[in-house]
């Protein structure tokens, strides 16, 4: 194209010059009668240029006329030749634009991912990092059973039970928090705020792993010193309500399995559950598929809060009014190795202690950050975690045991509530052998145990980490309900994420795909913890829970207990059509 | 054979893994920020080729739903927009994609107003601006490989093949699922049929679909003139030049004439 209009130019350009030549040859023509032509022509209207070509250029009249006519020609002939491909594109055919004939960057593989509403307040996507590996999709469907176990076309939601093991597991990092750093930041830095932190039990044992420590490192003070240091005003200890959780997830139970045997207690709040097995509820990952998937079975749900929930109710109703700040000015933060905790504290529901004080828009717990989030924000301030000195929590819910510690592994509340449930049934602590139930200790997907409790016979209790194994036990207790059958269990534990919330979606990622060997090294440390650190072991032998039912909530499941440490669930099953396989 | 794809959007729930592999394929830049390839504001911009749009709208029970509508060039059998190039730098391969020759587009930008979908973008943002659209990854269609986008679908939303098998395949399921999907293929015939045919179970215009286009294609409007075109031009040139001589000659014969009467000649 370029070249042609080249030529064209250059041969428009000729036709003129040949057009002038051809105008003052005819004038010499008449001239050259006259002798004296030469200085009437140059005179008259010959240009500079044709005056020297006449004097001294070695190239004749004839010469210059012939090739300005060859040149025209061959133009013509030229232009003509292009007619043979006339109605054909210019470029030609047959070959495809250069920057489309290699791929881009192009993986080796390509799966497909899960999809993420961009309005989850818990997991964010960012698409520049994903490479369509495929692995979310995987670990949503084949260790959570959820993606795939639901009909096409969805409804109006994109089934997310939040638990962030596709964060945990995404190579790149494309999966991700929904970041709350900045958030926390601005209320930190308003000084008429009163901030509080609660760090839940797996976090202990984790965030070192960020700041080059071994897997599994104990950095509880060092941690607690850190968010001193980032200017949080309190920092509590979310084992307190761990603690807090086993006296009324265990009161409840007993509660149930009485109802069962035809016990009633007269309830003067009216709200009674008695189904048996009782669920655990800590897990709202757990909780979320629950109602997603078995809305049938949330009756056996425990009404009981997560321990963040609880202490956030507390916080703003108890702690306040002994401190006497304005629950208003309270600030309630959490630090969770959970994705799904944002969600939960998000729920509607959630405002029990607004709602005591007459202000529903009082959220009882306000941010919710991961470990990773709080590793972040710490590398940001600069704080170099493993060299700080460590601190201890502060009063007033900053206490816990071994029995809320360990609520961070797999089978840790089964444990710590058959701990505290043997004391609420028989009115003494429990063997020593209970202190170390082995059997529902372990990374295997779902534990059994069963065990004498004297002056109540045999306590029949299951253990299911991982949403794909808690199927396998739901499936079989609703199969049983079905047949009316007596159930099998008095109390199952389920925890979303393998391994229990030391594995959980908001952990510290490794560099290899999350295996069995980081979850090992984090349970040991968890029961470390239990067995030689703590000094206590038992959740009824927590001076500061057992100040707050004096001060404060008066009977575990008492009425205000009610109020603020139990819940209710929302059948979700309308929003999507569940299917049992993938 | 010419190829052609058939997207069943009631599979999709918008992972957005198409968009991304789009992206990864043609060496797209991203930009969730300002122009989103998800959700309610994604948008067909030089840099997506392919978006994911999210509707909601009421399914079959009365319920409110979301329903997700993958959006991209059509790649209509007769396509307007090659049609309008001046220059061939939008064709119609036999293969089916509608492939663009960035070395020979002058961007004019006829292809735009062309198109009757509205899917030629045009890079604004560049100081020298090519057309972009969709290339329904034409280099893997002619090594006999489906585009990016569908090899990357959880859930086999789309299905690639040759055209005239997968309208018989669509009509075959609609006929199947009677109760699912409404009874229109979308671009079976729309503008002359297109490349990319569409099953829903929702009304096209609720998923973002322009439906009121014409049922043929539009080229075959314009060749209804551009067709007689030479035949008129050189007709009313004979014509014109035919009075031109006659009047020449007329006049000619009454100067003559006048000549005569008027006088010796000088």
């Amino acid at each position: 194209m370029r070249r042609k209009g080249k030529s064209f130019g250059a041969g428009a350009r000729l036709g003129a010059i040949e057009k002038r030549a051809r105008r003052v040859g005819r004038k010499r023509r008449e001239m050259a009668r006259d002798r004296s032509a030469r200085e009437i022509i140059s005179a008259e209207d010959v240009d500079d240029m044709e005056t020297k070509s006449n004097k001294g250029l070695p190239c004749s009249r004839r010469f210059f006329l012939k090739g300005l006519g060859a040149a025209g020609l061959s133009g013509a002939l030229a232009t003509l030749s292009g007619c043979k491909d006339a109605g054909k594109p210019s470029g030609g055919e047959g070959w495809t634009p250069q920057q489309y004939n290699a791929p881009g960057s192009w993986p080796v593989q390509v799966r497909g991912r899960v999809p993420i509403d961009p309005a989850n307040p818990s997991i964010v996507r960012d698409d520049r990092k994903c490479i369509l590996c495929g692995q979310c999709a995987e670990a949503c469907e084949r260790v959570q059973s959820v993606e795939g176990f639901y009909g096409l076309p969805i409804k109006n939601d994109i089934t997310c039970v939040n638990c962030g093991q596709c964060a945990l597991w995404c190579p790149t990092g494309a999966i991700g928090e929904r970041d709350d750093i900045a958030r926390v930041l601005r209320v930190i830095g308003d000084a008429k705020l009163h901030v509080i932190v609660q760090t839940a039990p797996a976090t202990r044992i984790a965030i070192g792993e960020e700041f080059g420590m071994p897997a599994g490192s104990i950095v509880e003070g060092k941690m607690v010193a850190a968010l001193k240091l980032l200017g949080f005003d309190r920092v509590f200890d979310t084992n307190f309500s761990a603690d807090l959780t086993i006296m009324e997830e265990g009161t409840e139970l007993i509660g149930r399995i009485k109802a069962a045997g035809g016990q009633h207690e007269s309830e003067d709040h009216g709200h009674a559950p008695t189904a048996l097995p009782q669920f655990t509820s800590c897990s709202p990952g757990w909780v979320k598929f629950c109602e997603y998937f078995y809305p049938d079975l949330l009756e056996h749900m425990s009404t009981c809060k997560s321990p963040q929930q609880m202490l956030g109710s507390v916080a703003k109703t108890y702690y306040a009014k002994k401190k006497g700040i304005d629950p208003k000015q309270i600030v309630s933060v959490s630090i969770m190795p959970c994705t799904a905790k944002k969600f939960e504290a998000a729920r509607g529901e959630m405002n029990s202690a607004g709602a005591l004080a007459g202000n529903p828009e009082l959220r009882d717990v306000n941010f919710v950050l991961t470990t990773r989030e709080l590793a972040r924000m710490i590398k940001r301030k600069g704080i170099d975690l493993a060299n700080l000195a460590p601190q201890p929590y502060d009063s007033l819910m900053g206490e816990g045991t071994g029995a809320a510690v360990i609520f961070a592994a797999t089978g840790g509340v089964m444990e710590a509530a058959v701990r505290s449930g043997y004391y609420l049934l028989t009115g003494q602590n429990p063997p020593d052998a209970l202190l170390n139930l082995t059997a529902v200790r372990g990374l295997q997907g779902v534990k059994e145990a069963s065990l004498e409790v004297p002056g109540f016979g045999e306590l029949r209790v299951a253990v299911a980490s991982g949403l794909g194994n808690a199927r396998q036990l739901l499936d079989q207790i609703r199969a049983d309900k079905q047949a009316g059958l007596p159930p099998r269990y008095h109390f199952v534990e389920f925890m979303a994420c393998p391994g229990g919330c030391i594995s959980g979606g908001g952990q510290p990622k490794t560099s290899v795909p999350p295996g069995d060997w980081v979850r090992k090294e984090r349970i040991r440390s968890i029961y470390a913890i239990d067995a030689t650190i703590y000094k206590k072991r038992l959740s009824h032998e927590n001076k500061e829970v057992l100040d707050l039912y004096a001060e404060y909530l008066g009977q575990p499941n008492g009425e205000l207990a009610h109020r603020l440490l139990h819940t209710t669930y929302t059948d979700r099953s309308g929003s999507l059509t569940a299917k049992n396989k993938a | 054979m010419s190829k052609g794809v058939l997207v069943d959007m009631t599979k999709c729930f918008g992972c957005g893994a198409c968009t991304v592999a789009c992206k990864l394929w043609n060496e797209k830049k991203y930009d969730e920020v300002n122009k989103p390839t998800l959700g309610e504001a994604a948008q067909l911009v030089d840099i997506n080729w392919t978006v994911v749009s999210k509707h909601d709208v009421t399914d079959q029970g009365g319920h409110a739903a979301w329903r997700f509508a993958k959006k991209q060039c059509l790649h209509c059998v007769d396509p307007a927009c090659a049609s309008s190039c001046l220059v061939g730098a939008l064709r119609k391969t036999p293969e089916g994609p509608v492939v663009y020759h960035p070395d020979l587009c002058v961007g004019c930008r006829y292809c735009m107003v062309a198109c009757p979908f509205n899917i030629p973008k045009y890079e604004w943002d560049k100081s020298f601006p090519k057309v972009s659209k969709c290339q329904m990854c034409f280099t893997r269609v002619v090594a006999g490989e489906q585009p990016a986008c569908i090899a990357v679908c959880p859930n086999q939303v789309m299905q690639f093949g040759d055209r005239d098998q997968l309208v018989k395949t669509a009509h075959q399921r609609i006929a199947a699922n009677k109760g699912l999907y409404i009874d229109h293929l979308f671009g079976e015939t729309e503008v002359g049929g297109t490349a990319w045919l569409y099953l829903s179970d929702q009304p096209f215009d609720k998923l973002g679909f322009k439906t009121a286009v014409p049922q043929e294609s539009l080229p075959a409007y314009t060749w209804q003139i551009l067709s007689k075109l030479p035949a008129i031009l050189l007709g009313w040139t004979a014509i014109l030049s035919g009075i031109y001589f006659i009047n020449k000659r007329r006049n000619a014969a009454a100067e003559g004439k006048l000549d005569r009467t008027g006088g010796p000649q000088a």
